[in-house]
């Protein structure tokens, strides 16, 4: 096992990763050669549970040395892993445990076509046959969906009016199945880790893995997710900078190395505090979340912040590198792509200021439709300088 | 949600994180009670309040002035993560920037030096009485960023005393000046080297004049005047001609740290002052905790909280660990503080509205105290290359 947490093969292999938009098979083995999959889940679920510190330092490696891998892999391993151990019981270890290995691949299917975070407009839906349950509907922009093998998804309930239970559950899906369908979406970044939609017709679910679930437990669950991207954020931004130094040392502008240059200092020192802050705060929230607490909103905070400041700190590094730096197939234009791809991820950030601000004692979300400004009479011009005048 | 956070509070399983947190629930108490009350009145007329004083630095009580002061020395014996914990309950119980900066001077910029570098005789001479608040040191904070400033205060060879030196020049911005009984001062030799001296206030040809700044009114301010004043030997501070690699550096950092400490509680006070805002305040005919604009901002207000708080007590506890702290750190945590105080400032200004009827006015004070907070430690233009050099590799050693 490799217990450093580096992945020169996987880094070596990142610009073809992105540019053929396809995680080649070296990346999978390398992940199960360095132990990475195995790091976040106690022995018995056939991890080696790392502690909180060790998993924080692994995962940053591998999201530095291609984002697009760390994506697929951390989905996998960590976020549906961790939902299927905390909302199933022993048996879905079995389920587990090759996600592990590295021998089958999870997605997370939630996100419907039709909206990204709203419930409201997700359709999809479990009905029991008396052998199971079948599920019914479309699953959009999910990570791992074109070659999953297990989806864990989120789903409506079909339920006969005397049950009191939740509207929603988890079901473990089997993706190898006749009443699967899957697609690919072409995305801007991260473009090696897959991406897509899953279609669900009659697809068969063995009885015990439809999990009822209240919505709100939906958010506890994602916060393995949002901390997953925001580690990604921190790296992506890390490798921007490290390239915008190197690049500051090395090229020389009107007779001085641009590091010479106050105005490009300024952009290093003030991306480097702002990753050191978003880091000290994931390892902050990881090191909650692994010993039990929620830390939903402490992760929740570091999601916002962290993936909105790699978008800055990827765009000074653009500027740094000057017309290098949009150039395809640089390393700091994949960066730049890449970046965009956590905001939105797992929940887009403004979505997750929502959810702080009601936590910090505002009450829910309050939606009203607009036109709130006519009344006030705000939306009329003013007289002239000299009063109304005619014609 | 537990809000706000707290990184750094002292774990409750050691016996000195036990005496931590009471010192913190103390602190907390006493400024609620005593310095809240009359901050907004203190702010206006510019006045320093000894009594107050004397009960936060009551050794019984949350014993401010020695915190960083060995027990062995009559200190609290805190580390300075603990430390950074405290400032920061002063600065949201007191909601009193000024207070903060003041006894922060004193507390850190003005005693560590002497406990890292002061000959045994200076500790045990100055150290004791500086816990307990009988004397107060006081420095200019244009000293604490080297020479990114020129130095204003020269140091020459006493003619008639062996080891004596002559200073000359004024300092100004000298925080708690007019209230102590000695300072410490950074003089620059002929050949540009520099010395650390720690002056007492009844030193002949010695001056100080009270000064009002436009920000932080609550915090004495003077100008220190020496005119050819004669210091012994026993004077310097670390080694003659050292202050460059011994003195300065450590100022720095504990500027930029310590000084950004009371800023954390500044934060969440705003933030609490906001949030009752958004509750009771209305926009279009509805709660303005409702707009969405409200929400976004009450949200990142509370993160920048928490981010800067991780940066300012990673950089302290530096300061606890094996090995020396890391400028570079100590100056990001201080970048952030600062922008984040700014930005929180702002954000609160705008959702608490123009001209409260009532209450302290900490978001009309603040506004004018971030910016002159921001100003000091060198500001961005000091910070900004701190930062980069250590990036770059730029820079010595």
């Amino acid at each position: 096992m490799n217990t450093h947490h580096t992945f020169p093969g996987i880094a070596a292999r990142a610009a073809r990763t992105d540019a053929t938009g396809s995680i080649p098979p070296e990346n999978w083995q390398d992940l199960k050669d360095s132990g990475y999959l195995r790091l976040f889940h106690p022995p018995h679920l056939g991890g080696t549970g790392a502690d909180a510190a060790t998993q924080v330092q692994a995962m940053e490696a591998l999201a530095r040395a291609c984002s697009g891998t760390y994506w697929s892999a951390t989905v996998s391993a960590l976020l549906c892993a961790k939902l299927i151990s905390t909302y199933g019981d022993e048996r879905h270890h079995r389920l587990i445990r090759p996600l592990l290995t590295g021998d089958r691949l999870a997605a997370f299917a939630i996100v419907e076509p039709a909206a990204g975070s709203d419930p409201a407009t997700y359709r999809t839906t479990v009905r029991p046959t008396g052998n199971g349950y079948t599920v019914n509907g479309e699953k959009s922009r999910i990570t791992n969906a074109p070659n999953a093998d297990l989806a864990v998804t989120l789903a409506r309930r079909d339920k006969p009016a005397d049950d009191t239970g939740p509207d929603w559950c988890l079901a473990f899906v089997d993706l190898n199945q006749p009443g699967v369908r899957r697609y690919d979406i072409p995305h801007m970044g991260l473009r090696g880790m897959p991406w897509g939609g899953i279609v669900y017709t009659d697809a068969h679910i063995d009885e015990s893995d439809v999990i009822p679930l209240p919505f709100t437990e939906l958010a506890e669950g994602m916060t393995w997710g949002w901390l997953l991207v925001s580690i990604a954020a921190v790296a992506t931004a890390e490798s921007a900078l490290t390239a915008s130094v190197r690049h500051a040392r090395r090229r020389i502008s009107f007779g001085r190395p641009l590091a010479h240059m106050e105005g490009v200092q300024a952009q290093l020192a003030d991306s480097r505090t702002h990753i050191d802050a978003a880091r000290l705060l994931a390892h902050r929230g990881a090191a909650e979340r692994v010993a039990g607490a929620s830390a939903r909103d402490l992760i929740g905070m570091l999601k916002i912040y962290a993936t909105e400041m790699s978008v800055q700190v990827t765009a000074r590094a653009v500027q740094i590198h000057g017309a290098t730096g949009v150039t395809q197939g640089h390393e700091v234009e994949r960066h730049y792509r890449d970046a965009q791809m956590n905001v939105i991820g797992a929940f887009a950030t403004n979505r997750l200021r929502e959810q702080i601000a009601e936590h910090l004692g505002l009450g829910p979300a309050v939606y009203r439709p607009f036109d709130w400004l006519t009344p006030t009479g705000l939306t009329h011009d003013p007289v002239s300088l000299d009063g109304l005048t005619t014609g | 949600m537990v809000f706000p956070h707290h990184p750094a509070r002292p774990d409750g399983a050691s016996p000195s994180a036990k005496a931590a947190q009471e010192l913190a629930d103390r602190t907390q108490e006493l400024t609620h009670r005593l310095a809240r009350p009359t901050t907004a009145d203190r702010d206006r007329r510019r006045q320093w309040d000894d009594t107050l004083l004397t009960a936060l630095c009551d050794p019984t009580g949350p014993h401010l002035a020695g915190l960083l002061v060995p027990q062995s020395l009559g200190g609290a014996g805190l580390t300075a993560t603990q430390t950074c914990h405290i400032l920061d309950t002063l600065g949201e119980g007191s909601r009193d920037p000024g207070l903060g900066l003041a006894l922060t001077v004193h507390t850190a910029l003005a005693t560590v030096p002497l406990r890292a570098l002061g000959t045994t005789a200076q500790r045990e001479r100055y150290l004791p009485r500086m816990a307990s608040g009988e004397w107060l040191g006081a420095l200019s904070l244009r000293q604490t960023q080297s020479t990114a400033s020129p130095p204003t205060i020269t140091a020459r060879p006493a003619p008639e005393r062996p080891g004596g030196w002559i200073l000359h020049g004024r300092a100004d911005l000298v925080a708690l000046g007019p209230q102590a009984h000695h300072f410490l001062v950074i003089a620059e030799h002929d050949d540009t080297t520099r010395t650390a001296f720690v002056i007492d206030r009844d030193t002949p040809r010695l001056h100080v004049h009270s000064t009002d700044q436009a920000a932080m009114p609550t915090c004495p301010w003077a100008t220190l005047q020496l005119d050819d004043c004669l210091v012994l030997p026993d004077a310097v501070l670390g080694t003659v001609r050292g202050a460059a690699t011994e003195t300065e550096p450590l100022l720095a950092t504990l500027d930029w740290i310590f000084t950004s400490a009371p800023w954390l509680g500044i934060m969440r006070a705003l933030t609490h002052d906001a949030l009752a805002a958004a509750g009771t305040r209305t926009l279009f005919g509805t709660p303005l905790a409702h707009g969405q604009s409200t929400r976004f901002a009450l949200a990142d207000i509370a993160t920048r909280g928490e981010l800067a708080a991780g940066l300012l007590h990673h950089a302290a506890a530096q300061f606890d660990a094996d090995g020396r702290p890391s400028r570079r750190d100590a100056a990001a945590a201080r970048l952030f503080t600062v922008t984040a105080a700014r930005a929180v400032t702002q954000d609160a200004a705008r959702l608490i509205g123009p001209a409260a009827a009532d209450g302290d006015h900490l978001v009309e004070r603040a506004h004018r105290d971030a910016l002159f907070f921001a100003s000091t430690g060198g500001g961005t233009d000091v910070l900004h290359p701190v930062i980069a050099a250590s990036l770059l590799g730029s820079g010595r050693p």
